[in-house]
């Protein structure tokens, strides 16, 4: 261990204003930056690009045919398959949203993700809510309101529209584990 | 050989190297908790290894990353195996780094002047828990897919930039190909880069300073804090004193660390022999009757998320978290106090048993939980779009006219009806036999006294939505309950023999 254990003595070079180890350090502090800067750009952005995804148009989407087969007092879990861009995956999806009726005419429609932190829920036929299995909330079949459990806001309601006995719902993905309801 | 060494030696002056690492004395009275520190290591050369070969035949895309799970699975040479050796030996780099650091909590090693050490060491735990999750997603099994999607949530209710945090760490606003891809990438690129950085940094400052001695040799006549100025020579003189039993590093703690390192990978081989590492059907976003765990050492703070109502939600998913960090960061910065040894430190003592018994009933009440989860999850199977179309038709087809459908009696009570209460025909005939039947009955009893509801009264198709319907009543049986099929086809036709 004898290499290098002495400091260089400084020389004049060292502390004159234009001398050449003063301008080999800016030059490396600098290059050093530039390099950082020239790099770190398209790294940064494509690392934090998902971010500015824009978010998916809501959309209409037919879920049921006929009012007629569905159920009255009883939520009812429809499925539908909808068109999807998954980043660069074009793919045909399985979705599903609940739908409520009380009268067979007027439909309520939740988003099939609990929001508390997006697990599936079910309808509990014995305690006649709809129940997360995750974390244990509950949900008002009638409402959407939180019974118990930790989810921080109510379930989140889609806009419906029947036309000709067909039951559409707009589509909409929000962020779950929040008390707002923004969309994701 | 001799030459070869000598001519190396020569060169890079092997001979100070090797006293300097191998042969350097060190405290006598180390113990065998001294070697988890190298079983973490011995384990972790394990996943590199195994991980490279798995990343051979891995595949981090949403079509294809089951499958090529599978392909290991079933068709590489020894990939279950191998599998199952990743899958293991994941849970023993989080135990072996929770024991290794209840080790250095307990004997006070985090003291003067290993501050630094625990430092990285601390870096070093949560880059093993980022392995964990983000290797969690990758088999792209319906554990993967529903834990991930809970954990990234998480992440999403953190105020302020919880919109943020969660786009960036899914690649895109929902779970998917964007997810796995990113998931991958830290994985097998940005975490093992980051973990033999600081792997290197911590056992670079074990060979500076030397392996920490017993408590006791640091407790006698110690000035009371390690802030104190006299602290430093204090040290640095019964640090010497400590390694006066010449106790050497090889083969003296080398041979324990080997021995084991030895018996926790058998453990682990054997572990991945006879359980392996397990794969649950493939990822369906759409299945809303799974119930996610996430592996079982995040389960404490899986189960406080059920206690906590939702105003206080974030408070866990981030409090609990950044308290963490912090109380771990800042542990060597708050006691410096010079006494070591965990019986002389009441504080610390308390904190860390509390700590462990808190951890342990939280894990307790998540794995007795589980068990009522399952069941509630089977509660309520909805009726498919199919099904509520054959409901609808057995409706209109008036079958309530002859059979017991729910609380739909026949009208004609009065008549012999021997026709079958239809409200537990799912729990005895599959709906291919039902559609089959329904079609032609009497081709299964001749004397049947129901009509063919075949064309042109219903379609296929709805003879099909029909069966799909009547085979969902079960009646009181428990979803759980394995039905008892009696379905009975009819022989088939002979066929005259050609002459």
């Amino acid at each position: 261990m004898s290499l290098g254990e002495t400091k260089p003595a400084s020389s004049s070079e060292d502390d004159a204003l234009f001398g050449r180890r003063r301008f080999l350090r800016w030059v490396s502090g600098i290059g050093s930056a530039i390099m950082g800067v020239l790099v770190g750009i398209p790294v940064v952005r494509s690392f934090v690009s998902p971010v500015f995804v824009k978010p998916v148009v809501a959309s209409w989407i037919k879920v049921a045919e006929d009012t007629a087969l569905l159920d009255i007092g009883v939520p009812v879990r429809v499925d539908f398959v909808k068109e999807q861009n998954d980043a660069w995956i074009e793919s045909i999806a399985q979705n599903s949203v609940w739908l409520y009726s009380d009268d067979g005419e007027k439909f309520k429609a939740y988003n099939a993700q609990c929001t508390h932190l997006g697990c599936g829920y079910f309808y509990d036929k014995d305690t006649k809510t709809f129940a997360c299995p995750c974390h244990r909330g509950h949900f008002d079949v009638k409402t959407g309101a939180v019974l118990s459990g930790p989810p921080p806001r109510g379930l989140d309601e889609m806009q419906v529209e029947i036309r000709d006995g067909a039951v559409f719902v707009r589509v909409k993905q929000f962020r779950l584990g929040i008390p707002e309801r923004v969309e994701a | 050989m001799g030459k070869i060494s000598r001519w190396i030696d020569d060169r890079i002056d092997l001979k100070t190297l090797r006293a300097q690492l191998i042969d350097r004395k060190v405290p006598w009275g180390l113990t065998w908790w001294h070697t988890l520190g190298s079983a973490t290591l011995a384990v972790f050369s394990v996943q590199v290894v195994t991980g490279v070969i798995l990343a051979m035949y891995y595949s981090p895309s949403p079509d294809h990353a089951y499958d090529s799970i599978r392909y290991i699975e079933h068709t590489v040479l020894s990939g279950s195996l191998l599998r199952g050796l990743h899958h293991w030996s994941a849970s023993a780099m989080v135990v072996l780094v929770l024991a290794h650091m209840i080790r250095v909590f307990s004997l006070g090693a985090y003291k003067y002047p290993r501050e630094m050490s625990w430092l990285f060491g601390v870096a070093l735990l949560f880059i093993v828990l980022g392995f964990s999750f983000t290797g969690y997603l990758l088999p792209w099994d319906q554990k993967a897919y529903w834990a991930t999607q809970v954990g990234t949530n998480i992440a999403g209710s953190a105020p302020l930039i919880g919109g943020v945090m969660v786009k960036l760490l899914r690649g895109g606003a929902q779970l998917g190909a964007g997810t796995l891809t990113r998931f991958f990438a830290l994985h097998v690129l940005l975490l093992p880069l980051l973990l033999i950085g600081f792997v290197l940094l911590h056992i670079s400052l074990i060979i500076r300073q030397g392996m920490a001695p017993r408590p006791m040799a640091l407790e006698i006549d110690a000035p009371a804090r390690t802030s104190d100025p006299e602290y430093p020579a204090y040290y640095h003189d019964r640090y010497a004193k400590a390694k006066v039993a010449d106790t050497r590093f090889w083969p003296d703690m080398i041979g324990k660390d080997v021995a084991v390192a030895t018996v926790v990978i058998l453990v682990l081989f054997l572990m991945a022999w006879f359980i392996g590492a397990g794969l649950e059907p493939p990822a369906d976003p759409s299945d809303t009757s799974y119930v996610p765990l996430p592996e079982w050492y995040f389960l404490p703070f899986f189960q406080l998320l059920k206690l906590v109502p939702g105003k206080y939600e974030s408070v866990v998913t981030v409090g609990v978290p950044l308290a963490l960090v912090l109380i771990l960061v800042l542990l060597p910065f708050l006691d410096r106090r010079s006494k070591r040894s965990l019986f002389h430190r009441p504080v610390a003592g308390v904190a860390l048993v509390g700590t462990l018994l808190g951890s342990g009933l939280l894990l307790w009440g998540a794995l007795r939980g589980d068990r009522e989860n399952v069941r509630l999850a089977s509660a309520g199977v909805p009726l498919t779009a199919l099904e509520r179309a054959g409901r609808a038709l057995v409706k209109s087809q008036n079958c309530s006219a002859c059979h017991v459908i729910g609380d739909q009696k026949p009208d004609s009570a009065g008549d012999v009806n021997d026709a079958p209460d239809l409200n537990d025909v799912g729990f005895r005939h599959t709906s291919g036999w039902l559609h089959s039947f329904i079609e032609l009955p009497t081709r299964f009893h001749p004397d049947s006294k129901m009509p063919s509801y075949g064309l042109p009264k219903l379609s296929h198709m709805e003879m099909e939505q029909v069966a799909r319907y009547l085979a969902t009543l079960r009646g009181t049986h428990a979803m759980s309950e394995p039905p008892q099929i009696v379905d009975t086809f009819p022989e088939p036709v002979k066929k005259p023999e050609p002459q």
